[in-house]
Order: C-alpha cells, then structure tokens, then sequence
C-alpha cells in the first residue's frame, strides 16, 4: 500500500508498530479534590515502541551510497547551500514547473483509482522521455488499454479554460492515437464556441477519438480488472462508456504574486 | 545607462521564454526555478498538433549561453522588499550535491539509492530516487534532500523532531534531550502542556495515526528526572558586554534568556511581576497538567546560565519603562496577555469580585493559594482551553457542579478537544447553544446567571456557524461562582502614557516580522504581547526571534 500526502507518496514498511500509544492517566476519582497530575507519563516500552513508528520523512538519507558508487567523483556533499541578496528593478511571475491545479471533484475518481490520471501526467506519459518512454500504459496492472477517456475536470472552469483544455485533450489524442492506431478515445467535456467552430472541423477527421458535448457526473470502477464507468447525462438521460482508463483535464492554478 | 534587472519567477515554458524576450529587450535577467532545472517540453495548449511536432521545448541552450542571463535553479525566495521602487531579494540556492561537469551519466547512484520517492518530474507517475535527473534532455544530476521533515517545519521553534524521536528509538533518551534542549529550553513542561501542531501535521496519519511526539518529549525529560541528573546549561567562554533586560518571565521570556545566554550575554535580568516564574505556565496551566516543582527545576537550569530573574517587580509601577531602558543597551518584552476579558453583561461590573472572576485571576489565584474555599456551584462561560482549566480547576477544588456554558457547540469549541474530554470525563457539565444574557445577584453578592438559547446561523468570518440568539428561551441557572473566560488581551500599563510604540488595535505590539524589533530601536517584543493569546512554543518562538534579533542588533551597534 502507498499513501499519499500534498502530491508526495510515502511508502509504509511493515516492520514498524502500528498501535499509537495511548497516555496513560490517574482515574476520576483519584483526582477528585487535589491537583495531582493527571497523565502519568510513557514507560520506557512505550516510548520505545512508539519512536520507532516514526517513518523518518525525508529524502536524501545521507547514507552515501551513491558517493561511494560515483566513479567520477562528481556527488559532494559539501557543496553549501547559497543565500543571494539580489536588487532588481521588476519582478515577473510565471507559472514556473509546478504544475498546480484546482481541486478535482471526488466524484470523477482521481486519487480513488489508480487508472485515473491527469492531463499532466498523460502528458508526461506521452512524451519519449516520459517514464514509459512514450507506452501509454494503465498505472492500475500495466496493461495496454484499449479504450480511453479524456474528461473535463472544471467543466465550469470558464470559456477560456474549456478552450485550453479541449485543445490539449485533442493533441494528447493526437499523439496517443498515433503511439497506438487501436486506440479508442472518447473526450466528454462541455463544449465551447470557440472550440466548436476553429477547431472541431479538424477534430471531426480523427479516426478514433469521438467527442461527447457533455459534462460527466461521475466515474466507476466496476469490476476486478478495474473497468472504468464513465457517467454522463445526455439530453436528460443518462449514459454511461465503459473505459480501461480514464484522463481528466485539468484547470492550472492562478500564479500567486509574490509576498512582499 | 545601466539595464533594466529584472526577476522572473518561475523557470517553466513561459518563464524561460520570457527570460529570452527580456534578455533581448537589453535587460539583465534572472531566472529562479524551484525546481533542479529549467523548464521542461510541453503539448501546446493554443493550437493542434501533428505527431511528429508535438512537444515544445524551451531553447534552453539559448538561455545558458546568454550572458544577460542569470540562471538560479533549485532556488526560492526567503524575502522579498520593496525598497525605494527597487526590490531587494533574499534567495536561497540550494545546493544539487553534484558536479555534474564530472558527472558520466552512468546511472549508477541512482541504481544504489535506497530512497523511494515521488517523482515530481513526472507528476508523481512512479518513483525516483533522491538521486536523480529532473530533466532527462538536460540530464543535470541532483540529489534532493528536504530541509525540513514536515513535522519539524511545522514546529514554531523547528525543533528537530525526526532526530530526537530516532534518538529515543535507539534507547539513547539523554542524547535525545540534549537535540531537543539545543532549540527549546523547557522540554519537559513543553512536552506536557504542547498542542502539538507538529502531531497534526504527521505523515504518519495518513496511515494509521501521528507519532505521539509531544508525549515522547515529555518521557526523556522524565528519563532525565527519575535518574536524578542534573544537566549542565553551558554557555559559551566568549562573553558580550552588553546588558539586556527582558520584560516578563513567561515562555518568550525565558526562552529569548535561554538564548541570548547560549550566545554568550552573561548580563540578563528579568523583571517578573508575579512571584513565580513561567508567567501563563504557572499561573494559567493547572498544577494536574504541570507540576509546579517541575517547572520549578526548568527556569532554576535556565537561571544557572547567569540569568537573574526580579520577581514582584512590576514595569510601569516598581520601575519606570523609560528607567530600564535607559539601563539596558536592549530590551525584549515578553509580557503576555493577563487580562481576562469582560463578558460585557448587565450585572458584571456590579459583582466583579463579589462572586464574578474572570478567568486569569481565578487560575492565577488558585495557583498561588489565594482562592477561599470552594462553595456552591460555579458556572464557566467560553470555549477555550482557559475555560476547560477553569472548570477542571474548579471541579478539584470541589465545587458542587461545575458548569461550562458555550454559545456554539463542541465540534466549534476551539479548546483542545482531549481536554474537553476529559473535563467531561471528570463530570464536567458542558451546555452547549447558551449565552449570557445577564448576571443575577442580591445585591451583595452574586446568585446566579440568566442565560439565554442558541441556534446555528449562517457562518461568520471566522467560518464557524454564527450563534443566534433563540427568541423567549431565556433561563437562570444559580451560582455563586461565575468565571467568564472568553479571551485574554495584552496590558500595556507597563508603557509611560506618552510612549510611541506602535501598537495594532487589538493592543498588542507591532514587530519586524523577521527581527522582533518593536517601531522603537532597541526594544523587542515576543510571544502572547505581539500575537494576542496563543500556545506556549509560539510564544517561545517568538522569545527565540526576538535573542537573535537583540544579537544582531547589538552587534551591528
């Protein structure tokens, strides 16, 4: 099992204790009328036992393996960390390489299942030197799948974020379509008139990728093999595409102006 | 004329390409990415694609090899100010651990790091190795290292919790106190009394529950204590001359004494107006959750570093502020709050000693024996921990019943709510959605509280649901010992009424966020005074804040 924390995952080991302990306390009626301490402290066992709990979060251990494996001589860790003051006339913000994005609604699956990705990591997927070299792979058993999803994760994201993001759904259909002919792509997303008159007559001509002017109201795992039920309303009813994988199109976070 | 320097936060697609436009534009640029290295390929978003064209790459070559840009990788931002329509910077250029102009790219530390991580560069997909590359076309090597585990980054005084709860691990719990004492100077009141933020912020409650590390704390410095050894608080043979003189002997004081001893001032007088040290330690938190002796030991360690501590010395009355300033080069107030708040009830004023305490006198006051014997019922207004130590207190000293009256209910009550419990555990009897409405009395002393209903409204600015009073509910409840504990707030009759502090209109002082300095050079303020009511370690910290400031100060006279 993996948990995840604020996009990190910690990896539990399963030779560590898992009981919290509990402090152990006098009892109401020996506190009745004095002022003796009430919790009386851990015995060294507990404490023990509770310290090695701990999951020592961090990342570089120190433990210099890797130096002593580096034949060119190239890992120091002596190398200090800088502090800089610097003037300047004007400062500018960008998006920078964090790539945040506004929550996604609980309903469309992301974190519940492992076959439900981002846009962004679809992108990293895609890319050569992504960590599948480019394989569109399900991150839930590894399988190729043959059926994808690419749904819209803020479908009242406003205009110009329906836009973007439609635009990017259709290149990453572009590309995984090309990685893999077989591939079935459906992206269910509410449709914008910007999108709908310069871009869907190009869209229109992809083999394999079908649009649905929709928004979904939610996504199920429905068996073993982790077959995905993407639910949808269309004119009043509702319908649902079964899928091997599913890709929700993410709104970018606002770039926060610095503190002065 | 010299160019335009410009900082262009954020070292993505767009930022890089923005370094280039403004490079060209004959400005200097620097670029600041937290991130290892530069930006990184991405599908376009504005146009369609073909497969063979799809992923934009940002002309990094460009960038490294432009001489109008400077290129700051693994960096953030400490500080930003505005200063005379320029901006001044402070930055932080963590180091990567790597040449990677040695570097071969062979791979293999990453074949032998044991380290499992996220891998950020890829958006979580799969794991990296704390050694790695960011940006494989680049294929600059780091190794990534934390500055801090979220526990200690969460800690106001960042006390470094993963080593000293691995020290206790090992079973060395004397080295373990010893890490602890490096940052905090009352390891074993803390580690009673703490609300424990770090406890909330444990990755370990993603699995089951967080690490029980304020208890863990309390166990070494228990250790300490059952095997009788007296630790020696060294500070350094290099001595300042220089006086300081430090307002208070609560957390923020004793700690901002704690440090500026360890950095080598021998000359430290505290004026305390109590006669006990601790401030809101001995005088607000009950014997039951910290024994007096206890604390009692750890402000004599902090005493033995030279520190002289004046008790029933009251600023503004004993001594004149103007008087200890001129006979300190610096000065750290570290006050507290010591007011209880009024209700602002009909019949307060009237029965104010006379059956009506507030809640800072009546644990003050209990705490140094001066209360009359319990009698009859007494009832608590509020929802703090100041009103659950009120109760509980009372409870012990064996009022009838003991009531505690809170105009929402438990899940707003901010109290901490293993206290809650266990006051009701203790027989405590908690009313929830009631209001005072007004004090009863004979005339001579008070009788009694009428009271009045509640429900929930729509919520308020603080996001908890606003109480609304129900129309005809009112009830009385008899007692004859009525504690209104609803807040606490800052008493500055220590200043001369012609002072010039700047003070925020909740009355409490106005500091350098970064130095503790108040608006007049020299004096310093810390803990409860600068940010109103507040836990033990905050106050701490800002005593802390205020040792390094008073440093830098006085050695940059």
């Amino acid at each position: 099992m993996i948990y995840e924390k604020e996009r990190r995952y910690i990896i539990p080991f399963f030779d560590v204790p898992a009981e919290r302990a509990e402090m152990p306390e006098i009892t109401v009626s020996e506190r009745k009328g004095n002022f003796t301490e009430v919790e009386t402290g851990f015995t060294e066992d507990t404490a023990v036992t509770e310290a090695k709990r701990c999951l020592s979060c961090r990342r570089c251990l120190g433990c210099a393996l890797c130096w002593a494996e580096c034949k060119p001589e190239a890992i120091d860790f002596s190398i200090p960390d800088q502090i800089l003051d610097l003037e300047f006339d004007e400062v500018v913000t960008t998006a920078g390489q964090d790539n945040t994005f506004e929550k996604l609604p609980r309903e469309l699956g992301y974190g519940s299942f492992a076959n439900v990705i981002t846009d962004l990591q679809f992108e990293r997927m895609l890319s050569p030197t992504g960590p599948t070299d480019g394989v569109i792979v399900s991150p839930l058993d590894g399988e190729i799948p043959g059926r994808i999803a690419i749904i819209q994760g803020n479908p009242g994201g406003g205009d110009d974020h329906l836009l973007s993001s439609l635009i990017l759904g259709v290149n990453e259909s572009i590309l995984a379509l090309h990685r893999n002919p077989e591939l079935e792509i459906i992206l269910v997303s509410p449709l914008c008139r910007e999108f709908h008159d310069k871009f869907m007559p190009q869209t229109e001509t992809l083999k394999g990728l079908k649009i649905i002017d929709s928004a979904v109201s939610g996504v199920e795992s429905r068996d073993a093999a982790g077959t995905l039920a993407i639910k949808t309303r269309q004119e009043d009813r509702t319908a649902e595409e079964a899928v091997d994988m599913a890709v929700i199109l993410t709104k970018p976070k606002a770039v926060a102006e610095p503190k002065y | 004329m010299e160019s335009k320097k410009i900082l262009i936060i954020g070292g993505g697609l767009e930022g890089v390409n923005a370094a280039l436009d403004r490079a060209q534009a004959g400005a200097k640029v620097t670029i600041l990415e937290k991130f290892p290295t530069l930006g990184a390929e991405r599908i376009p978003r504005d146009r369609l694609i073909t497969p063979e064209d799809a992923f934009v790459n940002p002309d990094l070559e460009k960038v490294r090899s432009n001489s109008s840009i400077d290129i700051l990788t693994y960096s953030e931002i400490k500080r930003l100010r505005k200063d005379n329509g320029r901006v001044k910077a402070k930055i932080l250029k963590r180091s990567i651990r790597v040449d990677n102009s040695k570097c071969t790219d062979c791979k293999a530390c990453i074949r032998v790091c044991p380290v499992n991580m996220f891998d950020d560069f890829n958006e979580g997909f799969g794991f990296r190795t704390a050694v790695d590359y960011c940006n494989p076309t680049t294929g600059e090597y780091n190794i990534f290292k934390e500055d801090m585990p979220v526990c200690q980054r969460t800690c106001p005084v960042n006390l470094d919790i993963r080593s000293y709860v691995g020290l206790i691990a090992d079973g060395k719990y004397l080295e373990s106190l010893a890490v602890i004492r490096d940052r905090l100077p009352l390891p074993g009141s803390i580690g009673r009394v703490c609300p424990h933020p770090c406890e909330t912020a444990c990755n370990r409650q993603y699995l089951d529950k967080p690490i029980s590390i304020c208890f863990l704390k309390r166990f070494v410095s228990d250790v300490e204590l059952s095997k009788g050894i007296e630790p020696a608080y060294e500070t350094p043979e290099r001595k300042f001359p220089e006086k300081v003189g430090i307002v208070g002997a609560g957390p923020a004081g004793l700690a901002c004494a704690y440090d500026l001893a360890r950095l080598g001032y021998k000359d430290i007088e505290i004026f305390e107006t109590l006669p006990v040290p601790g401030g809101y330690l001995w005088v607000g938190i009950p014997e039951y959750r910290l024994p007096k002796k206890l604390l009692q030991r750890e402000v004599d360690l902090i005493c033995s570093m030279g520190v002289n501590i004046h008790y029933n010395t009251r600023i503004g009355k004993d001594i004149s502020f103007d008087d200890l300033k001129k006979n300190f080069d610096a000065l750290f107030v570290g006050a507290g709050c010591h007011r209880g708040l009024k209700l602002a009830v009909p019949g307060e004023d009237e029965y104010m000693g006379k059956g009506v305490i507030d809640c800072v006198t009546f644990l003050r006051e209990q705490a140094l024996g001066r209360l009359p014997k319990a009698k009859g019922k007494l009832i608590v207004i509020g929802g703090g921990n100041a009103a659950i130590d009120s109760a509980r207190v009372g409870w012990r000293m064996g009022f009838d019943e003991v009531y505690i009256l809170y105009r929402r209910t438990k899940k707003e009550m901010p109290a901490n709510p293993w206290e809650i419990d266990a006051a009701e555990h203790e027989g405590v009897k908690l009313q929830y959605l009631a209001a005072p409405v007004e004090i009863t009395g004979d005339g001579k002393k008070a009788t009694g509280m009428k009271c009045i209903k509640m429900e929930l409204g729509e919520p308020d600015a603080s996001g908890r649901r606003r109480p609304v009073p129900k129309e005809g509910s009112e009830y009385v409840i008899e007692a004859e010992t009525i504690v209104p504990a609803i807040s606490q707030g800052t008493d500055l009759s220590l200043l001369p009424r012609d002072h010039t502090f700047k003070i925020s209109r909740h009355g409490t002082f106005e500091i350098d966020p970064y130095t503790g300095e108040t608006s007049i050079p020299g004096v310093f303020a810390g803990g409860d005074v600068v940010s109103g009511p507040d836990i033990a370690i905050r106050a701490i910290a800002g005593g802390k804040k205020g040792a390094l400031g008073i440093h830098e100060y006085l050695r940059s006279r």
